[in-house]
């Protein structure tokens, strides 16, 4: 559980998750209702909302995490223009000419959420140069961590 | 017993006269996560062309597109499914979903759990069952991408359901089947009557163990994707005689099933069922099933 506070506190923001419905199988956390708490038994494969893995110490969040983190008001997040969106979601890390709006943290180092201009979650990643003051605009400002394009490429490993 | 023309003839024999068909492609929106009206503006801006299903409810036809409908922001996002326009039926046939415990039998890749999810608002408990393991990772992607919250997935042969001790308001066995000309150009050539009979015995398995959990009250649908009557008409006609069920009156895309299959006479309520000849959709069958009356 601390694994999951502490990589939501690098947005600048916290969630109210309930620790009594997330579970753990495997390194793999699970938040469920109520009612799927009272069906579930041992040896089950996947439940509830997926909210991520730790690996190696490492904890990869889900996209239903992030898009939770998103929500957040005061949550680290650029907003990218259609053409950055496409880029950053086959994988591609964001200059900042594609960057409509930031809020939160600009700091060089931190964690920025990556949304859409309909506030829609598409990943995350690192700002490696400060948002802030005019800078080289062809330079790369975010460097793309996980993003939704993740869901083709699962796709194309397990159909 | 195999090929084309062996095949061809039995589907003559059932009344349907056999032509090539060309899938189209088809949509399902994800009402639960998004606006059907802002979504389909957002499809229509990126040049995607659709058009309403008229028998299959937030279905719609791909009429054109200039880049593969998977590879947009709005399928990452879990706003849509592609799902094939036959398959977007046997899910809605299920009544009064909302806070249902429900059973997906036999659920990779799982199109049609998250349609069960969709339906029941992410309320109640899905319980999705498949036996392999890839396919159960393709299915937890799935459930992932569209933010399905209500479902439990297991690595379960659904013959072994009873193991979980849980009694099941609704029920669905889209059970493994073996497929049809329509979806498979190499259909005629990899399939033989054996694979046929042996798949009927199979789901004949799945159903009655699906019986033993249903509660007394509760709804079946069982859809296979072929046209084959042993995996159809005759096995619904084996489980009313020996499970005790009933086929259900269902208003659903599709023609009523014969009652007379290759000189064998039915259950006059097999024509409850539907069968799908390939014309606009794959072949399809489905069938509604409750357990009878006085044997409750």
């Amino acid at each position: 559980m601390k694994q999951i506070t502490d990589f939501i506190s690098r947005f600048g923001t916290s969630l109210k998750l309930d620790e009594s419905l997330i579970i753990e199988k495997q390194g793999r956390f699970y938040l469920l209702s109520s009612k799927l708490k009272g069906s579930i038994s041992e040896g089950f494969f996947y439940a509830g909302a997926y909210l991520g893995k730790t690996r190696h110490g490492v904890f990869f969040p889900s996209f239903s995490l992030l898009a939770m983190i998103a929500a957040r008001k005061e949550a680290n997040k650029v907003t990218v223009n259609e053409r950055s969106e496409w880029l950053f979601v086959v994988g591609r890390d964001l200059f900042k000419q594609g960057i409509l709006k930031a809020n939160g943290s600009t700091r060089e180092g931190t964690y920025t959420l990556v949304v859409n201009q309909h506030e829609e979650s598409l990943g995350f990643g690192r700002i490696v140069r400060s948002l802030d003051g005019r800078g080289d605009k062809q330079r790369i400002a975010v460097r793309n961590v996980s993003d939704i394009g993740d869901f083709l490429r699962r796709e194309k490993r397990y159909g | 017993m195999s090929g084309k023309e062996f095949f061809t003839k039995r589907y003559s024999e059932l009344g349907w006269k056999f032509g090539p068909v060309e899938l189209k492609q088809a949509i399902r929106i994800n009402t639960a996560s998004t606006s059907e009206a802002g979504l389909l503006q957002r499809l229509r801006t990126r040049g995607i062309e659709l058009e309403p299903i008229s028998f299959a409810p937030h279905g719609y036809w791909v009429r054109k597109s200039a880049f593969s409908v998977g590879a947009t922001a709005e399928y990452l996002l879990g706003y849509y499914s592609i799902q094939e326009a036959a398959a977007q039926i046997p899910a809605t046939l299920l009544t009064e979903l909302r806070n249902k415990v429900v059973l997906d039998a036999c659920a990779a890749p799982g199109g049609k759990t998250v349609q069960l999810a969709d339906l029941m608002h992410n309320t109640g408990v899905i319980i999705a069952l498949d036996v392999e393991k890839r396919r159960l990772t393709a299915l937890s992607n799935h459930l992932e991408r569209c933010h399905i919250k209500n479902t439990v997935v297991y690595q379960k042969d659904a013959r072994r359901a009873s193991d979980l001790k849980i009694k099941f308001d609704r029920i669905l066995l889209d059970v493994p089947c073996s497929g049809n000309f329509a979806a498979d150009k190499e259909w005629f050539r990899r399939r033989t009557i054996e694979d046929v009979r042996r798949n009927a015995v199979l789901q004949r398995e799945i159903l009655a163990e699906a019986v033993k959990i249903l509660k007394d009250d509760g709804e079946i649908v069982y859809s296979t994707c072929t046209l084959e009557p042993e995996e159809n008409e005759l096995n619904i006609d084996w489980a009313i005689e020996h499970l005790s069920l009933q086929t259900e009156p269902v208003e659903c895309y599709g023609k009523p099933a014969p009652t007379g299959v290759f000189g064998k006479q039915l259950e006059d309520s097999i024509a409850n069922c539907r069968r799908i000849w390939p014309e606009l959709t794959q072949g399809f069958f489905i069938c509604k099933l409750k357990k009878r009356e006085g044997e409750r």
